[in-house]
């Protein structure tokens, strides 16, 4: 059983929840894309229905608001160290089941990878439910989540799909109830999130079961290309749902005082960018575009996978919406999967 | 054959005089060069029922067919009725007569606008929209004008050759909040503009003095950490010109206004060019009218009554730099 209820309604409760939730949705920033006249989706706090973009994919991923692009996390001052502070509130997220299984991913990254939890990821996460958005029945033209399996999401409070003047509610945890109680015998509808569950794109994704087929992988001339195309601009790693790379670095709040005065910030940082992971002495790990696209695809279909036992890429497919120079993740895994293939070939023949 | 023609009324006609003797080219009119793909079958159908089979792209963006024979012009006038109406009247907003005698001048010449960003990733503004709106206040005038509009300071369609060139433009915002620190922006401005963008402990300091508004760093940012102004800026160059005498760039006039104050300062190109004429709209290139009246008058009557927006910068003078063609001075015969 569900609910269907106007904008108009859903906003009395959205009223009523943001008293204890701080609410994000995707919203439409008017003229902020990357070319003139054009729109930029992106997370923010929302409070009213109108205020979120149903009708298209948006730009940049919901990890924003758990890990901000920039995040002071401590201040300096005469010696002392102080954390920096976060909303009291509860946080609630209208999300796909691509963004939610990407904050699965974030957790494996943040809260398993080491025996210590990440404590400033912790802190916002542990505030987080989800409102899941129902997507068009196919998705979008760039999206893949069927093939990386991550089209299904149970990980959500409430669950909604906008018909553009009203919305479809499935209530799944009952302690939500309670903001519906006053439309719970007039409104209800049938209805359950459904779940894409076939895009235009079908992917097979590369299984790499050896260390020799890695490696051969690894030096594949497949990856050349990108020294041609990328332009290593780090676009398809800062709206990734999954990219949860950061720097530190500190600033002074003035440089003539004697106090030590300044903060401590965390700052997204990207594999395709020059400076990442640099080491003491100035050694870079990679330096052309092709080993740093290989370096994250294998991390997106492969390395994260033999961790945590899931592949990191859930297949939203916003790199390629994003890519300036239209590089297609998704079809760099197919090209990857080609390869595998034709590489476990050879193996099989050398082995004879 | 007739040769007692008018030719001089035909030019105003839009008819240019061929080499052969009583033929001339019809130049249809396309402001700011976007329009619907079906107006080709109207310059086809003009080329191959009165001209010569062939169709010139002409240089200021007009369709033009050439080797219609005299005789023909009135009728070509009539076709192209529809033409003027829908392109003028309706498409541009001008108060003007729909008759069959062809165009009622060509003094402001075709407005050349460059694709602008309606598609191009580089524009900042809709050329063709302006262009429409500037047609409406230059056309119809006996007075001399070309007017040049391009989406971005890559200037494609050559803002800076014609006596009024306008350059779309934008002064970015900069959102540190989303800025990851890669500084890209700042080595695309070094590589494609003027390096006003600088990294300094991971976040960009801009010096506004030197920037040139093409918005370069808001496409290279990979976080949106850079946004187009919601206001969108003009640079206008003036006196730009080529030709046999003294061809010149055109130099800037008008830097950082907006759409108002550059609707505003155009509104005051005939008074300018009457009052400089003595109301006797005289062929006479824009720059050279410039040149006639000195700069500063120039100003003065451009700017008469036009309330500038907060950005705007005005040149305090301008210092033409002409090529040489009466001096040779640098060009010499090679020594044998």
């Amino acid at each position: 059983m569900g609910l269907q209820l106007t904008n108009a309604q859903f906003n009395q409760v959205l009223a009523r929840l943001s008293a204890k939730y701080a609410i994000y949705a995707p919203k439409n920033f008017p003229l902020e894309g990357r070319y003139s006249d054009t729109d930029m989706v992106r997370y923010d706090g929302i409070t009213q229905v109108e205020d979120i973009v149903f009708e298209r994919k948006s730009d940049m991923s919901a990890k924003e608001i758990v890990t901000p692009i920039n995040e002071t996390i401590m201040f300096f001052f005469n010696g002392q160290v102080q954390e920096s502070k976060i909303p009291q509130k509860e946080i609630l997220i209208f999300a796909r089941a691509c963004d939610i299984n990407g904050f699965k991913r974030l957790d494996d990254i943040f809260l398993r990878n080491s025996e210590t939890p990440d404590y400033y990821y912790q802190r916002r996460r542990n505030k987080i439910k989800f409102i899941a958005i129902e997507c068009p029945s196919q998705g979008w033209d760039t999206c893949f989540c069927v093939s990386t399996q991550t089209n299904d999401t149970s990980d959500y409070a409430l669950a909604v799909k906008s018909t553009g003047e009203s919305l479809k509610i499935e209530i799944k945890d009952q302690e939500f109830a309670e903001y519906f109680a006053d439309f719970a015998q007039n409104s209800t509808c049938q209805y359950q999130y459904q779940p894409v569950l076939e895009n235009e794109l079908k992917l097979t994704l590369p299984v790499i079961n050896s260390q020799e087929v890695l490696t051969r992988l690894k030096n594949h001339p497949m990856w050349k290309e990108y020294n041609r195309r990328c332009v290593m601009c780090g676009s398809c790693t800062v709206n990734c749902p999954t990219c949860s790379c950061f720097t530190t670095y500190d600033v002074k709040f003035a440089t003539d005082s004697e106090t030590g005065a300044g903060e401590r910030r965390r700052m997204a940082a990207s594999c395709h960018v020059d400076g990442f992971t640099d080491m003491a002495g100035g050694h870079t790990f990679r330096t052309s575009a092709a080993e740093r696209m290989r370096f994250k695809a294998l991390h997106k279909v492969h390395d994260h996978k033999q961790r945590f036992g899931d592949n990191m890429c859930v297949g939203c497919g916003r790199c390629d919406d994003r890519c300036p120079e239209h590089i297609s993740f998704s079809s760099m895994i197919q090209k990857m999967h080609t390869a595998v293939e034709q590489i476990k070939q050879e193996l099989n023949h050398d082995s004879k | 054959m007739n040769h007692d023609i008018d030719v001089k009324k035909l030019r105003v006609n839009c008819f240019r005089q061929s080499k052969v003797a009583g033929e001339f080219m019809i130049q249809l009119r396309v402001p700011g060069s976007l329009i619907k793909a079906k107006y080709l079958a109207v310059i086809q159908h003009i080329a191959e029922t009165w001209g010569n089979g062939t169709f010139h792209i002409g240089t200021r963006q007009t369709l033009n067919a050439p080797g219609i024979k005299y005789k023909y012009v009135d009728e070509v006038n009539a076709y192209i009725q529809d033409y003027i109406k829908e392109i003028e009247i309706e498409a541009c907003g001008i108060d003007m007569e729909s008759n069959e005698a062809g165009y009622p001048t060509i003094g402001a010449r075709n407005i050349v606008a460059c694709i602008g960003n309606s598609h191009c990733i580089k524009g900042n503004v809709n050329t063709h929209e302006l262009a429409r709106k500037m047609e409406k206040e230059i056309f119809p005038s006996h007075y001399h004008m070309k007017m040049n509009i391009a989406g971005c300071p890559n200037d494609c369609s050559k803002a800076h050759f014609c006596d009024f060139g306008i350059i779309g433009l934008t002064i970015p915002e900069y959102m540190p909040e989303r800025c990851i620190g890669c500084g890209r922006c700042a080595t695309v401005c070094k590589k494609v503009a003027t390096g006003v963008l600088e990294l300094v402990n991971n976040k960009i300091e801009k010096d506004m003095c030197c920037c040139v508004g093409c918005g370069e760093c808001v496409s290279a940012c990979p976080s949106g950490a850079w946004a187009y102004s919601k206001q969108k800026f003009y640079r206008v160059m003036i006196g730009g010109r080529t030709g046999k005498q003294t061809p010149r760039m055109g130099k800037m006039f008008l830097n950082w206004v907006t759409e108002d104050v550059l609707i505003a300062v155009i509104k005051n190109w005939q008074s300018f060019s009457a009052t400089i004429l003595e109301n006797k709209p005289l062929y006479l290139h824009g720059g050279h009218l410039i040149d006639k009246a000195g700069y500063h008058r120039f100003r003065e009557l451009m700017l008469k009554d036009v309330k500038l927006n907060p950005e705007a910068m005005v040149a305090e003078r301008i210092f033409w730099t002409e090529t040489e063609y009466r001096s040779n001075i640098n060009v010499k015969k090679p020594i044998a």
